[in-house]
């Protein structure tokens, strides 16, 4: 059987064989109120998130022996309304698992994250941002978390990375997140049908991908931390 | 673990093989770091630090202060409640402060403390699961220079805690070099909170801007921009 | 969360700073901060940073019916979100009084002012109009989010374009962009607000506060202005009172600050569609300096994924076939249908045994299920009656279970008496555990 890949938004393919994840940019600290701020671009999807924390909290919302973690998600256009909510639980679910809330009992941690561009892969980079800012705060995790999403064409093969037109185009985008120790899968999310074949196929290649994400991750950690060695 | 001392690790990172102490046998596990079974994982992204002979920590960038014991901090009297002063630190909770925390102070005598004061005190207490308390004297009942700044011409700038602990290092020589050209007085409290006092506000406003903007340069871009700000300062 | 209270130390000096002619940023009294205007990818979305405040506004436009009293006119919607992004003090969800202030005071400057025509957003009187709707963003808030926040909500405006719409009879065709160019809004003038904060009752102004001066300030002054040193809107706020010469300076001075600024925007405008039509990359990305060191960058990269079909392939037979599901629907009465059997007890333990927790019983229940289970594979249908079978089974179970703790209980007693019938003492080292289990045993007894 024959499998053909798809390249990013406007690179020429390089290899029939090989997908590509669009260029990827992360800029920290770029605001001055929150506790820890990233902004992620990722081709021309561009996400900023904040972090405050951990602070005080809200009696009601108090949990007695770990911190509230709290995520905002901040739409473009318009009023939140359900589907935002939607991604507010998914995305504090995936933070959950990896922030460390038992250090900070009774204090909270909220996580905003504003949309800047849409243009494909969003929920993935909602996740990557929130993790960049999540490490810029130095908020205590267990390990960071790396998100790719990836869709799966008409014909059946898999684009990596897709930008909104492949993602329209395509029957099915699935988006894993997965933690950087063990590469184990966090989060998943998918829309549209798929053969479990499919699934498996899209699985691995997000896993290899986002090992990528991960060491830029630490890339950007060293980069920032360079005039202190 | 020696050759990862001194390197960027990031959360998730698994370390092994620490030099314990001789006598204890033991290794002490600063900020950043979190022993898990046989394990120390890495909690924090920054740069892996070590102390003769068995001090680990992770030195990075954070804003938000996480009450240490032992540790001086700025802090801000926001409420006088019964016999406790409560004091803004930057936690998630603010500290309480009792009133016979100074120096001198019996129950007749207590000290002159205003909602809004600047207090320099150290943390007699904190962990996570109590509320943090400060005290304005030392083991022998002497002010050893805490209790409340005065609020006559002095300035505070809120900073990252990283550019505190850079302060405050020996190896950096902003304080120093500052104080060659502009005389001033200063606090330095752990909780990101830096109070400076110069003879007159101009020279204030250099000494706090100076300060605040050196977050990200090294020795040499400090002393260029020290030397910039000192010739801006005759025009200014 | 809570904003971080200031103290009277840092209070005392801004004020002392201030009547010394100085501010604490280095700037002088009318000076404005560092103002950038940066466009992103789409139409009608730009951020506007005005020093460390940051605003972000996109326009978008809808097709609605219009207002049963203005059909031919369109509206113009303006939202100001005060995020929780830009300070721990900003709740989500409900605006504060300060936000709503804020947000009419936008509507004023722009919606009143006329400053975007609305007739021509009329397509067909009275059925259809264009809805644009202006959302503006407070990123960071690091003071004089009013002024920010009215230099991106008209950059915007100007930017924007709205699809091409041609009407044929009834028919509405609203056209793609690669069909037709999309048109422009008519802005008229472009409104924008220059803040003024006063300090000792009005005797002191300065112009773009900051943070630390906004908090300590006695009240403010917001003058909309257009080029045409038209005053669109005038606000004042804070319980002071201002001498006539004070309002007429700031209004002076605000026709300075405003020709500056606009002159700005309008720079910044052409330069963006300067770089559209050269076709060259536009957006956020390419304003950014790649030199900072809080900055990283990383060229689209290949990933290997050759091995991802292979490896995919190999989870599935590892994983073995998926087990067809038997199609085991029961129809128990005409209209309806039952899969599984939800409605039985298929565990073949019933209440009083569940009581019991006598090792044998359990064992006994354990095999009991066995039993139905095994038997119950082969045909559906008998189902019911097995389980009927099973409950019968089971009561034998639990009589046979009570004789024998009787049994045990009585053996137990007669073990005793002719193990030690002439000792006095009850309690012998050696058995010690068997009267503590003969009590058990009795309460589960005195149970039943």
């Amino acid at each position: 059987m024959q499998r053909y890949y798809s390249v990013g938004s406007n690179m020429a393919a390089t290899d029939e064989t090989s997908a590509l994840l669009r260029s990827f940019e992360c800029e920290q600290n770029l605001l001055s109120r929150p506790d820890g701020s990233a902004n992620v671009r990722q081709g021309d999807t561009s996400v900023l998130a904040a972090v405050y924390g951990p602070g005080e909290v809200k009696m009601s919302e108090e949990i007695i022996d770990k911190a509230t973690l709290k995520v905002i998600f901040k739409p473009k256009i318009g009023l939140p309304g359900c589907a935002e909510k939607l991604q507010e639980r998914l995305l504090r679910n995936t933070c959950e698992s990896v922030v460390l809330a038992v250090l900070h009992p009774r204090s909270g941690v909220n996580i905003v994250l504003q949309v800047i561009q849409d243009s494909g892969s969003l929920l993935s980079c909602c996740i990557n941002a929130a993790c960049m800012a999540l490490v810029d705060s130095a908020v205590p995790m267990k390990c960071l978390v790396s998100a790719v999403t990836c869709a799966v064409m008409e014909e059946g093969r898999i684009v990596l990375d897709p930008d909104s037109k492949q993602e329209k185009e395509s029957s099915a985008v699935l988006t894993f997140a997965f933690d950087s120790r063990e590469n184990n899968v966090v989060t998943c999310s998918t829309k549209g049908c798929y053969t479990p074949e499919k699934y498996q196929e899209c699985l691995s290649a997000c896993g290899a991908a986002s090992r990528n994400i991960s060491s830029f991750f630490r890339q950007a950690v060293e980069r920032r931390m360079s005039k202190e060695l | 673990m020696a050759d990862s001392v001194g390197k960027v690790v990031i959360p998730g990172d698994i370390l092994s093989e620490f030099r314990a102490s001789e006598k204890t046998s033991k290794v002490a596990l600063g900020p950043g770091l979190r022993q898990e079974g046989e394990e120390v994982l890495v909690t924090k992204g920054g740069i892996l630090r070590h102390k003769e002979p068995n001090l680990y920590w992770i030195d990075c960038h954070q804003r938000r202060y996480i009450p240490a014991k032992g540790e001086d901090v700025i802090g801000i009297v926001t409420v006088k409640s019964g016999d406790v002063y409560r004091v803004d630190i930057g936690a998630t909770q603010p500290a309480t402060l009792s009133y016979l925390a100074f120096e001198g102070a019996t129950k007749r005598n207590r000290p002159n403390v205003k909602v809004g004061d600047l207090v320099f005190a150290k943390l007699l207490v904190a962990n996570k699961d109590m509320e943090p308390e400060l005290v304005c004297i030392d083991s022998g009942g002497h002010s050893s220079g805490y209790g409340v700044i005065p609020a006559d011409g002095g300035f505070m700038v809120h900073t990252s805690l990283n550019l505190v602990r850079k302060i405050l290092s020996p190896n950096c020589d902003i304080l120093k070099f500052l104080g060659k050209n502009v005389p001033f007085e200063t606090a330095v409290g752990m909780n990101g909170r830096i109070w400076v006092k110069a003879k007159t506000p101009k020279d204030t406003i250099v000494v706090a801007n100076a300060i605040a903007s050196s977050e990200h340069m090294t020795n040499a871009q400090i002393r260029t921009m020290i030397r910039q700000l000192l010739d801006k300062l005759s025009g200014f | 969360m809570k904003e971080v209270p200031m103290s009277t130390c840092e209070r005392e000096f801004i004020l002392k700073a201030i009547r010394d002619r100085k501010r604490i940023d280095g700037r002088q009294t009318y000076d404005y901060r560092r103002l950038k205007v940066s466009f992103g990818m789409e139409r009608g979305c730009c951020i506007v940073d005005l020093g460390d405040t940051k605003v972000l506004a996109q326009v978008s436009g809808k097709i609605e019916e219009p207002k049963k009293n203005r059909p031919t006119e369109g509206s113009i919607i303006i939202n100001l979100e005060l995020s929780p992004m830009a300070s721990p003090a900003f709740e989500p969800g409900r605006p504060t009084e300060s936000g709503i202030e804020m947000n009419r005071i936008l509507e004023r400057n722009i919606r009143d002012s006329r400053a975007v025509d609305t007739e021509s957003l009329c397509i067909v009187a009275g059925e259809k109009v264009w809805s644009i709707r202006a959302d503006v963003h407070v990123l960071n808030d690091e003071g004089n989010i009013m002024d920010a926040a009215s230099i991106a909500a008209i950059t915007a405006l100007s930017h924007f374009r709205r699809p091409d719409v041609s009407v044929m009879g009834e028919e509405v065709t609203v056209h793609s962009p690669e069909d037709r160019d999309p048109v422009p809004l008519s802005v008229h003038h472009m409104p924008v607000c220059v803040t003024f904060a006063f300090f000792d009752q009005g005797e002191f102004l300065l112009v773009d506060p900051n943070r630390s001066e906004e908090r300590v300030m006695d009240g403010r002054m917001v003058v909309g202005m257009n080029m045409h040193r038209e005053i669109c809107t005038l606000m004042m706020s804070g319980g002071m009172l201002l001498v006539k010469e004070q309002v007429l300076r700031c209004s002076q001075i605000a026709t300075v600050k405003v020709a500056e600024i606009i002159e700005l925007i309008q720079r910044a405008l052409d330069k963006d569609a300067q770089a559209r039509q050269a076709g060259e990359k536009c957006g956020f990305a390419e304003s950014v300096p790649t030199n900072k060191i809080t900055t990283n960058r990383k060229e689209a990269t290949a990933i290997d994924t050759t091995a991802a079909a292979q490896q995919a392939s190999q989870v599935i037979q590892e994983a073995g076939p998926v087990d067809k599901p038997m199609s085991n629907m029961l129809v128990q009465a005409p209209g309806t249908v039952q899969i599984g059997e939800g409605l039985v007890n298929t565990w073949d333990v019933d209440d009083e045994d569940m009581e019991s927790e006598e090792k044998e019983g359990r064992e006994k229940s354990v095999t009991n299920g066995r039993e139905a289970v095994a038997t119950s594979k082969p045909t559906e249908r008998k189902r019911p009656v097995k389980a009927g079978e099973g409950t019968v089974s089971h009561a034998e179970g639990s009589d046979s279970e009570e004789e024998e703790t009787v049994m045990l209980f009585q053996g137990d007693d007669e073990t005793k008496s002719t193990e030690e019938p002439d000792s006095t003492a009850l309690m012998q080292p050696s058995n010690s555990d068997k009267p503590a289990k003969k009590k058990g045993k009795k309460k589960k007894a005195a149970q039943k």
